[in-house]
């Protein structure tokens, strides 16, 4: 197979994506299209010549346990830890995001409480940082108290038509809402009130993270939108 | 699907934003992704593999695929069904290969997966699939008996020695009804601007 001469190529391209390329020269082909753009070219100007013909096919529903299966398995590929770019974020983004800049954090989380021996009770202290690891927002409560307060430390903007929703990333399932910190533009705080006292609430709940939304927070109840910030949970007492 | 053009504008334009909120892991967008195209693409492998059950596990490794890869998909280089399509049907042809080193002999058409009698031939799916994208002519140009085995081939998956079987034609013969049947098909379809 000379796939040096472009027509050559192409002739094994049409044949290819028709389906009468087979065997081994079906994957040399399929190999080289990955690294040769005359070669992939070639196939994508055949999907584009033939593919659509397809959508003659009398389309028939599959059976519903299909769907229930890819439910299934892509469910337990996102309890898989595994670390990946902010805003690159398919499948269950939010596990593995706890580690994200602990270190940064903590550092950042300690020196900020220092000079405040009125909380002896014991805090919970949130730093929430971009994907530069630049800490953006920080989140904190008394352990007994029913209110996060949340406050900007760096500017945040967000388009008259988007919301910043607060997400709190539990060990197993799926992130749970705390609300909307859009509030925070204007003072820069931004009080979110807490169903129990904050050392309940943030129970088994290793981090936080900072989704933008539509207006209004995420349709969905799931995040919809990019994570901007992320940030573990200190529990300082 | 539909063969109107502003509303398969409307479907591509749907599809892509579905796509998009897929990258971002919405499983609701993902859902209806799903929900919209899994039929269409269901067909597609049922066609190829002829049974139900390797039809089903096509669809589903196809979807969990674009369930982890849909951000790879870039609009500006293929519609999306076109993409989809392709993901499905590049499946079924690797199970195709891996029953043929299994040594399977080959099913009659009338075998295997019920394919009810009034459902279209290859050959009428060809025409209509030629007519959604007003290409019909190019189609209608090629030799009747290129026509048939580009048609078998694209909508059944046969092979060159299955085609020759099936047609009852020496290998080389099909082949190079294939052959010329593709390079017709792309000359024309160029001239016309539909593709290039």
């Amino acid at each position: 197979m000379n796939l040096h001469d472009p027509e050559r190529a192409d002739a094994l391209a049409g044949e290819y994506v028709l389906g009468t390329l087979r065997g081994r020269a079906r994957q040399r082909l399929e190999r080289l299209a990955r690294t040769d753009r005359i070669v992939a070219d070639a196939v994508r100007g055949w999907e584009e010549r033939l593919l659509p013909l397809a959508e003659a096919l009398p389309p028939i529903a599959p059976p519903s346990r299909v769907w229930a299966a890819i439910l299934a398995r892509i469910r337990s590929a996102a309890t898989t830890p595994r670390a990946r770019s902010l805003l690159w974020a398919p499948a269950g983004w939010w596990r593995g995001l706890a580690l994200v800049g602990l270190a940064t954090s903590l550092a950042l989380a300690i020196a900020l409480l220092k000079p405040a021996p009125e909380a002896p009770e014991g805090t919970l202290v949130v730093v929430l940082a971009g994907g530069d690891a630049k800490p953006v927002l920080v989140a904190t409560a008394a352990r007994a108290s029913r209110y996060l307060v949340v406050k900007a430390i760096a500017p945040v903007a967000v388009a008259p038509d988007r919301s910043l929703q607060l997400w709190m990333l539990p060990e197993t399932g799926n992130p749970r809402s705390l609300g909307l910190v859009s509030t925070i533009a204007p003072s820069g705080v931004a009080r979110i009130e807490l169903p129990v006292a904050a050392d309940r609430a943030l129970q088994n709940i290793p981090a936080l993270a900072i989704s933008l939304e539509p207006a209004g927070g995420s349709p969905t109840g799931l995040p919809t939108g990019p994570v901007l910030y992320t940030g573990p949970v200190q529990r300082l007492y | 699907m539909q063969s109107d053009p502003a509303k398969q504008l409307e479907r591509n334009a749907r599809l892509m934003e579905l796509l998009a909120r897929t990258a971002l892991a919405d499983q609701q967008a993902f859902a209806e992704l799903y929900r919209l195209t899994s039929p269409h693409l269901y067909a597609v492998a049922l066609r190829i593999l002829r049974e139900a059950a390797p039809a089903e596990e096509v669809l589903q490794e196809s979807f969990v695929n674009i369930w982890h890869h849909a951000g790879s998909y870039v609009a500006a280089k293929s519609q999306p069904l076109t993409w989809l399509t392709s993901i499905v049907r590049n499946r079924c042809l690797d199970q195709l290969r891996r029953r043929e080193l299994e040594t399977v002999t080959m099913d009659d058409e009338e075998e295997g997966v019920a394919i009810a009698a009034e459902d279209p031939t290859p050959l009428d799916m060809l025409l209509s699939g030629a007519d959604t994208r007003a290409v019909r002519g190019c189609v209608e140009a090629l030799e009747p008996t290129q026509k048939q085995a580009i048609a078998l081939a694209f909508f059944q998956g046969l092979s060159h020695s299955e085609l020759a079987a099936h047609l009852r034609q020496p290998l080389g013969t099909v082949k190079s009804w294939v052959r010329r049947g593709l390079e017709r098909l792309r000359d024309c379809l160029d001239r016309a601007g539909v593709t290039r």
